[in-house]
């Protein structure tokens, strides 16, 4: 039986509770009335994972069932969500692997030859061969890669690219012209949080930017509240219109799976329970991790952290018509994620932990965190924020990890010319997002080596200006000051004194919520 | 030298946080979310067997009864009732204190003590297997579950094999010295197994060491006993017409011990018997009158010589 989410208040009885920050954490002493938003434990996983998605396969919401898509002579093409899905990576094998497998049983059965799989990839860099190999499993990488039938989406490759036309309100439909022309296109995706799937899998995942520019914009993310609820964001709204469009042209059989909460393996376990619930075990394992990352080389600890694979469990699957579909999922995720908080808070603690989905094998720099803490993790909410507007954010991060060379050339760039010149989004954006898009560099590296694209950056930081727009006031909580600076932030060494210098902002005794995230959750605030 | 620092600090933070060497807390907001206890069955019945009676009546008697007279004065009144009747008994008593399980034991005759069980809470007394052991040992405390809401064999077992029973009704420690709700399991076992109810009444040991005291206060404040006639079942009785009989007893006797028999007599017969629940006043002066500690026997000399 799993336990709901729930609201602690800070009392006299409540121990340290943890904070991630970076590759690391810490045990926090909050004020006394603090409020603490716990995520839900674990869902029960899906007795049967094989059978569940044979019987979703076969069973699908407002569709025919997979076997009746399939028919010789036909193209399909199966895409998948990226590693920047799940986080942690997934124990393997991965579910995307188990549905593909299965897909592609059915598929050989009904006599298709004509089959590729792409990497959904969109703007992001591309997947090694190991990576797609752990999403897809041996069998399938075997079977396709080797023939260049398993790839990477290149949103640069206008060879490759189709223009399907243009929404009502005028935004261009362009994406993989191999999906587009397809007979049938299979989407896996693996529904981590709320924002995931839906038409966001096809009409982002394998558009380009053309496409993407028309809602990874400045004026699109402040308007969107939040990104977890696709009913109230603007994004998803774009995307929504784009993927109807894309639906007029091609089928779309949408396959949505949804993950329990077991984020740490054994024996960072401790990470996921409830402070006061720790056992001596648990107790001795956080001291000693605590002291084992102390002393540990920057890299062992990159490694220590970036060779965890989350033990996740299948809570549920659903096939079919991708809106349809995408309503079971989000009831899913909202089951294991949502959590009920009462009215907005002066300040909002969150801790960025070492992972983003832009970082996976690589680095945490200054602009990932931001848009992890300020875009992802703000926008944990459905309703209203968790903060009041004019609020403060405070967030615990060093920012001290740098630049990922291979995976993040144009990030450099960006904090080294673009913030230092403007913060404002909307500013950098009309001012530098075109050069940087367009930069034959980087779309030489995005295409030939692993590079997040040249734009990459701004999407980054347009992420998070929605917080940016609602709060007054962000503080980062053991940041490097340098760093916290060029971002538009402040640093402080300690909690009491980012409340001291928040002060000016939101008084001497403000009210103060701090998610407790990872595990994911969705602060469902009733302002 | 820092890593070591480091590491010092974090032992002491966890040590300060986590309560090591004392009962761990959950934070009251988070008290709904608790999960039900496993309920970790540890068996008592080796204390009361030969050996664990030999080593209950040395714990007792040579480390208990020294020390809990060390700490506090007792008067005891009303032992007369039991040469009334034959065990096994049902003992019923308010609960205030840690100090009512000794105070009552204690003042039992010898032989009435070394045949008498006591029931405590699964969750509280039974969570470790060191406290188990411990309270089993000396007590001769066996398991009961106060949440669950049914009721589990062994007191019944208990009360079968010849022994007798101390029960607190009411489930839990007053937080402010007044006597709460009582539950039925007491009236249930009685009228089950066709046994009388003793009922008992304390006072002062909420004054001497309350809820959240480890030891009681400094002083060797004034605690008072006092056993009442027993209640025995009726034929046709139910636990559900027991039960108010048992606590009317229990009140009865609070009234005789701050007045007098005559008087608490007159006003029973009256029906102005005072509620043990206490006044409705403000908390604080609830807590306030339960402080004080009953009056030190007036027939007793006091040596004031060594004392401040």
């Amino acid at each position: 039986m799993s336990r709901p989410g729930f609201v602690l208040e800070v009392d006299d009885r409540t121990p340290p509770l943890v904070v991630h920050e970076g590759q690391g954490f810490r045990l926090e002493e909050f004020p006394h009335g603090t409020r603490v938003v716990y995520p839900p434990e674990s869902l029960p996983t899906v007795p049967d994972v094989e059978q569940a998605i044979r019987d979703a396969l076969l069973s699908p919401v407002d569709s025919e069932p997979l076997p009746e898509l399939l028919f010789p002579g036909m193209r399909l093409t199966i895409a998948f969500d990226d590693l920047s899905l799940p986080l942690p990576t997934m124990r393997p094998p991965d579910i995307r692997q188990r549905v593909i497998e299965q897909v592609l049983t059915m598929a050989a059965e009904a006599g298709v030859d004509d089959v590729e799989l792409v990497a959904a990839t969109a703007l992001h860099r591309r997947m090694t061969p190991a990576e797609l190999k752990h999403v897809v499993g041996e069998r399938v990488f075997r079977s396709f890669h080797p023939q260049g039938a398993l790839y990477n989406f290149d949103a640069e490759d206008r060879d490759n690219l189709v223009h399907l036309g243009t929404t009502e309100k005028g935004e261009d439909v362009e994406i993989s012209k191999r999906a587009a022309e397809s007979d049938l296109l299979v989407y896996v995706n693996v529904n981590l949080v709320a924002m995931d799937g839906g038409h966001k899998s096809v009409g982002i995942g394998l558009a380009s930017y053309n496409s993407l520019r028309h809602h990874h914009n400045p004026q699109t993310m402040v308007r969107s509240h939040s990104f977890m609820d696709h009913r109230a964001s603007h994004l998803h709204h774009s995307a929504w219109r784009m993927g109807r469009l894309i639906r007029e042209h091609v089928k779309v059989f949408q396959i949505e799976t949804t993950l329990d909460n077991e984020v740490f393996p054994a024996p960072y376990d401790f990470l996921m329970k409830r402070e006061w619930e720790w056992s001596w075990r648990d107790q001795g394992t956080m001291l000693g991790a605590r002291r084992g990352l102390a002393v540990a080389p920057r890299r062992l600890r990159h490694k220590l952290f970036h060779d965890m694979r989350a033990p996740y469990g299948l809570t549920g699957i659903n096939a079919g018509e991708v809106e349809a579909v995408h309503d079971r999922t989000i009831a899913t995720v909202h089951r294991q994620q949502l959590v009920e908080v009462e009215g907005q808070s002066d300040v909002l603690v969150m801790g960025v932990p070492y992972l983003g989905p832009y970082n996976v094998g690589s680095t945490m720099n200054p602009i990932l965190a931001t848009c992890m803490g300020l875009g992802y993790y703000f926008n944990s909410y459905r309703g209203a924020p968790v903060v009041r507007r004019g609020g403060a954010v405070i967030l615990y991060h060093p920012l001290d990890e740098g630049f990922h060379q291979l995976h993040h050339p144009s990030y450099v760039d960006f904090y080294e010319e673009v913030l230092a010149e403007s913060t404002d989004p909307t500013v950098i954006g009309e001012k530098y997002e075109r050069q940087f898009a367009t930069d034959p560099w980087y779309i030489h590296l995005y295409r030939t080596s692993h590079a997040y694209h040249g734009v990459h950056p701004f999407y980054m930081w347009y992420w998070a200006a929605h917080a940016m727009d609602h709060v007054d006031d962000v503080i980062w909580v053991g940041a490097n000051r340098r760093a916290a600076s060029r971002l538009g932030f402040r640093a402080a060494s300690t909690l009491a004194d980012a409340l001291e210098m928040a002060s000016d902002t939101v008084g001497s005794s403000p009210s103060i919520t701090y998610l407790h995230n990872p595990p994911h959750l969705l602060a469902d605030v009733r302002a | 030298m820092s890593v070591v620092r480091g590491g010092i600090e974090d032992v002491r933070q966890v040590a300060r946080g986590w309560r090591w060497g004392r009962r761990p807390q959950v934070p009251r907001s988070a008290e709904p979310f608790v999960p039900p206890s496993e309920s970790t069955v540890f068996g008592t019945d080796w204390a009361r067997r030969r050996s664990g009676r030999v080593a209950r009546e040395v714990a007792q008697k040579a480390g208990l009864e020294p020390v809990f007279r060390s700490q506090v004065r007792t008067r005891v009144e009303g032992l007369d009732v039991l040469e009334r009747v034959e065990g096994p008994v049902v003992f019923v008593a308010n609960h205030a204190s840690h100090l009512d399980t000794p105070l009552v034991l204690l003042s039992l005759p010898d032989e009435w003590r070394r045949r008498t069980a006591v029931a405590a809470a699964a969750d509280y007394f039974f969570d470790t297997w060191w406290r188990a052991v411990g309270s089993a040992l000396l007590f001769n405390t066996f398991p009961i579950e106060r949440r669950s809401g049914s009721m589990s064999d062994t007191p019944g077992d208990v009360l079968a094999d010849g022994w007798s029973l101390l029960i607190f009704p009411e489930g839990t420690r007053s937080s402010d010295g007044w006597v709460g709700r009582f539950r039925m399991g007491a009236a249930y076992l009685a009228c089950e197994h066709r046994v009388p109810v003793v009922p008992v009444a304390h006072r002062g040991t909420f004054a001497a060491m309350p809820r959240g005291q480890g030891w009681p206060s400094p002083g060797r404040r004034q605690l008072t006993i006092r056993f009442g006639e027993p209640l025995v079942p009726g034929p046709d009785e139910t636990p559900r017409s027991l039960a108010p009989r048992i606590r009317d007893a229990v009140a009865g006797l609070l009234d005789e011990d701050a007045s007098t028999w005559w008087e608490a007599r007159r006003r029973a017969a009256s029906g102005t018997t005072p509620d043990p629940a206490g006044p409705e006043v403000a908390p604080w002066r609830r807590v306030w009158e339960q402080t004080a500690s009953p009056a030190p026997d007036p027939g007793r000399s006091q040596i004031t010589a060594w004392r401040r």
